[in-house]
């Protein structure tokens, strides 16, 4: 428990940094919202591109209008900030032990290294929760001056809902290497270049069908907005796929982290 | 030299890795051209038919996919995203490098002046800058001997396209430098290199997206707006010129805080 | 002719105080020791020294050199051994002392080798693998290989064995014999006596003594021990006197004044058996911090 709180505390700082850079983003893009509020001549334009077009683009069945379409737009960038902050998090809050020469410290302190970890999660989820629990309460209130229609709010909390997924997929992930890792500096570039490499995925997968398998791969696409705007549901393929990947990677975390030498 | 020596050694392994990295990109990108080919009806009825603020709206969707150069330039969108991200790194972690591993006692007590430390990491980086840059240059010709068929291209445009890199690069570098030795302490330079990098690129996507000009003004990815060059054949020159002197600006006051600046030692 | 000029030397992290008007000189080829509890300023001092941090106001001068203006001339002939020792990584012990006499003057590879001979250190070792105890043999290696004129060293022998810390000071006194200045900031205050020529004690930021280390043992104070069959009324009243106790039937004091006047008080007494020692460095130190 204490090593819970400890850990919020240091992270209080990096916190207020992550969110406050993400309100500042939220802010102007609702402000530029106002533009297309409602403006019916840009739906328009929309239906005459061709299907094909949209799709790759994830533009199907958005008109920039809504406030549906547009946060299906440009929430997905806001995905991408919280998996970055959640992929980089799950590994430093390991490998900042070895990095910040804390070890000795922490890792002889009369309790098991599987419940460390395990502390450590907890404190790096609740990082995450509120980092998505705050951007889920700015993005309401800004919406509100919009009168938002009835589906947007069950839209936008299944957004919400397949974004905090998206987080736990690539905490889980950050952990794993930070706890089979020796280097450190080694497991913090892999880390950021899966997140790289997965969103360029992302982007192309559309484009020809051959490429179709990969929105298997990468996990931006297991939740995209396109879908749960059409379904208003969350497809449970994918949530079982994340469920996968969280549950392996925290145990392979586990197992290895135990067994390990710790580098001083 | 000696520490120019040193610090590419080091350099060299990443810089290879982002290379080699770039190269798969590009290679796997264009290998997919001719595919497209087909769809050329479809994309030039879409130009035709294009609005202008829809073409705004959709970012660098307002240009001719089928042709050579539209469909290189989404893959040219991935490799800018990657050498940022490399860029950045380098311009945050070279100053702080002795803070963070507390070398400083060996490195800053030898009988040199601060200038040339900061010289010698820069030149270093630039290095390793320029080993990429030197492989995306190669890559893109490669790919345009082998996969581009029949289709016609102009080579000018690759050429215009890829000589702005550098400086493209040279951006995340001295916003990375300057920052870095502004704060404090950096414990792990990679979350500022990340947030730098994909920060500039989320602002000029959906800044693509609802059609703000203002924010252009601040991301690189703005500065060479691939659509730009192809729309207008040229780049934007007011936006080299802010970004030629975002990079002097921030190289200076790098190096002038670095010369100020109190050293965090291990003891 | 003076090899360190401090002048009211002064450095405040923001509201903190790290030193305050600190003047001191240390003259060619002396063992210069210099003493303080944690955070008197000890490294502060140092760092300025070396330019790594810079004065709030004050000057220092090595070789006659401003220290900040001309830090990348001065350090030619500086050896610094810091307290901590870290090395990059990935290098291997022999890499990392050729790339450390890449930046002085002349070929060092000879001295390199005897050093490291006398240290018995193993160059072919990635310094990553190295002891704490091991990495600092490579600091003290680092830091003579090129023969400097003036040798700081910080807290120089935490982490050596016995053996190895003495061979270290034969070193630094062979150094000093050839015309090496030392500058030696410990808190192993036996070696500080054993070593040095003057002291200077630095406590809460300010300078509180500097002096020969002979004279600064026995000007503090004497510590009397007396056998009497009297009791120690007279010596409790005695001008000078301090902390008397009285343990096994022995009367202890520290005295401090004219010893002709404590002669004379111990004269009229019985006195069975009478010892006066001069203070240690130890309780000389302890003694300024109290």
């Amino acid at each position: 428990m204490n090593i819970v709180l400890r850990e919020l505390r240091a992270s209080i700082k990096s916190l207020l940094i992550w969110g406050g850079s993400m309100t500042l983003l939220i802010v102007i893009w609702m402000a530029e919202f106002s533009a297309f509020a409602n403006n019916d001549s840009m739906a328009k334009l929309l239906e005459s591109v061709p299907q094909g077009m949209l799709e790759a683009f994830g533009f199907e069945s958005f008109s920039l209008s809504t406030l549906t379409g547009f946060m299906g737009l440009v929430f997905v960038y806001v995905t991408l900030i919280l998996c970055i902050h959640a992929i980089l998090k799950g590994n430093s809050i390991i490998a900042k032990e070895e990095r910040d020469k804390t070890v000795e410290f922490t890792l002889v302190l009369p309790i098991k290294r599987s419940k460390i970890i395990f502390a450590k999660l907890i404190a790096a989820a609740l990082n995450c929760i509120l980092l998505i629990s705050y951007m889920f309460g700015v993005t309401m209130a800004l919406s509100q001056q919009y009168l938002p229609e009835e589906n947007f709010v069950k839209f936008f909390v299944l957004l919400i809902v397949g974004t905090f997924i998206l987080q736990m997929i690539f905490l889980s992930i950050g952990i794993l290497l930070g706890c089979a890792m020796k280097q450190y500096k080694k497991s913090g570039y892999i880390g950021a270049s899966l997140i790289i490499i997965l969103y360029i995925m992302s982007v192309f997968t559309d484009l020809n069908d051959k490429l179709d398998f990969l929105k298997y791969i990468t996990p931006f696409k297991y939740f995209a907005p396109a879908n749960i705007k059409n379904d208003l549901a969350l497809d449970w393929t994918y949530v079982i796929i994340s469920l996968a990947i969280i549950a392996i990677s925290l145990t392979l975390g586990f197992i290895t982290y135990k067994k390990r030498d710790l580098y001083i | 030299m000696n520490i120019y020596n040193r610090e590419v050694k080091n350099r060299l392994k990443s810089a290879i890795i982002w290379s080699v990295s770039i190269f798969l990109l590009i290679v796997f990108f264009m290998a997919f051209y001719t595919g497209f080919a087909a769809d050329e009806t479809i994309w030039e009825m879409v130009l035709e038919n294009y609005p202008q603020e829809l073409l705004q709206a959709m970012g660098m969707t307002g240009v001719n996919m089928a042709t050579v150069i539209g469909y290189f330039t989404m893959c040219m969108l991935f490799a800018q995203i990657c050498l940022a991200v490399q860029a950045s790194q380098y311009g945050f972690s070279s100053l702080s490098e002795e803070e963070r591993d507390m070398t400083a006692d060996f490195l800053l007590t030898k009988p040199i002046k601060r200038s040339k430390v900061f010289f010698s990491k820069l030149f270093a980086a630039l290095t390793g800058l320029i080993i990429t840059n030197a492989m995306v240059w190669a890559t893109t010709f490669l790919c345009l001997r082998f996969f581009t068929g029949d289709h016609e291209y102009d080579p000018a445009m690759f050429v215009k396209m890829l000589s702005v890199l550098i400086l493209f690069q040279l951006f995340f570098l001295g916003v990375g430098m300057v920052i870095s030795v502004s704060v404090k302490k950096i414990k792990s330079a990679l979350s500022y290199s990340m947030g730098l990098a994909f920060g500039m690129y989320i602002i000029s996507t959906v800044g693509s997206i609802v059609g703000e000009n203002t924010l252009a003004y601040i991301t690189p990815f703005k500065y060479f707006e691939l659509n730009t060059l192809i729309l207008e054949g040229s780049f934007d020159p007011v936006m080299i010129i802010i970004c030629a002197a975002v990079v002097v600006v921030s190289l200076t006051v790098g190096y002038i805080l670095y010369n100020k600046r109190n050293i965090r030692t291990a003891s | 002719m003076s090899i360190i000029e401090i002048t009211k030397l002064t450095k405040f992290y923001g509201k903190n105080r790290g030193i305050e008007d600190v003047s001191l000189s240390v003259n060619e080829g002396e063992i210069f020791g210099f003493i303080g509890p944690n955070g008197a300023g000890k490294s502060t001092t140092i760092r300025l020294m070396l330019s790594l941090i810079y004065p709030t106001s004050g000057s220092a001068t090595i070789f006659g050199k401003d220290c900040i203006k001309f830090g990348h001339e001065i350090r030619n002939d500086i050896g610094y051994l810091p307290s901590e020792v870290f090395y990059y990584d990935k290098m291997k012990v022999k890499d990392l002392l050729k790339y450390s006499a890449s930046f002085y003057k002349g070929n060092h590879n000879k001295r390199i080798k005897e050093l490291a001979d006398i240290m018995e250190l193993d160059l072919n070792r990635k310094i990553d693998e190295l002891s704490y105890g091991n990495k600092k043999k490579v600091g003290i290696v680092q830091g003579l290989l090129h023969q400097p004129k003036l040798i700081m060293l910080d807290e120089p022998t935490s982490g050596l064995d016995p053996l190895m810390q003495h061979k270290f000071f034969d070193l630094i006194l062979e150094e000093n014999k050839k015309g090496a200045t030392v500058f030696f900031s410990s808190h192993i205050l036996g070696e500080v006596q054993k070593l040095c020529n003057r002291v200077a004690i630095i406590r809460d930021g300010h300078i509180v003594k500097i002096e020969d280390i002979k004279t600064l043992r026995k000007d503090t104070y004497k510590k009397v021990y007396v056998r009497t069959e009297k009791n120690a009324g007279d010596a409790a009243k005695f001008p000078g006197v301090s902390n008397l106790e009285i343990i096994d039937g022995e009367i202890r004091f520290l005295y401090k004044g004219d010893i002709n006047d404590l002669l004379g008080l111990v004269a009229k007494n019985q006195v069975i058996d009478i010892n006066i020692e001069e203070p240690t460095l130890e309780e000389v130190f302890m003694h300024y911090y109290q």
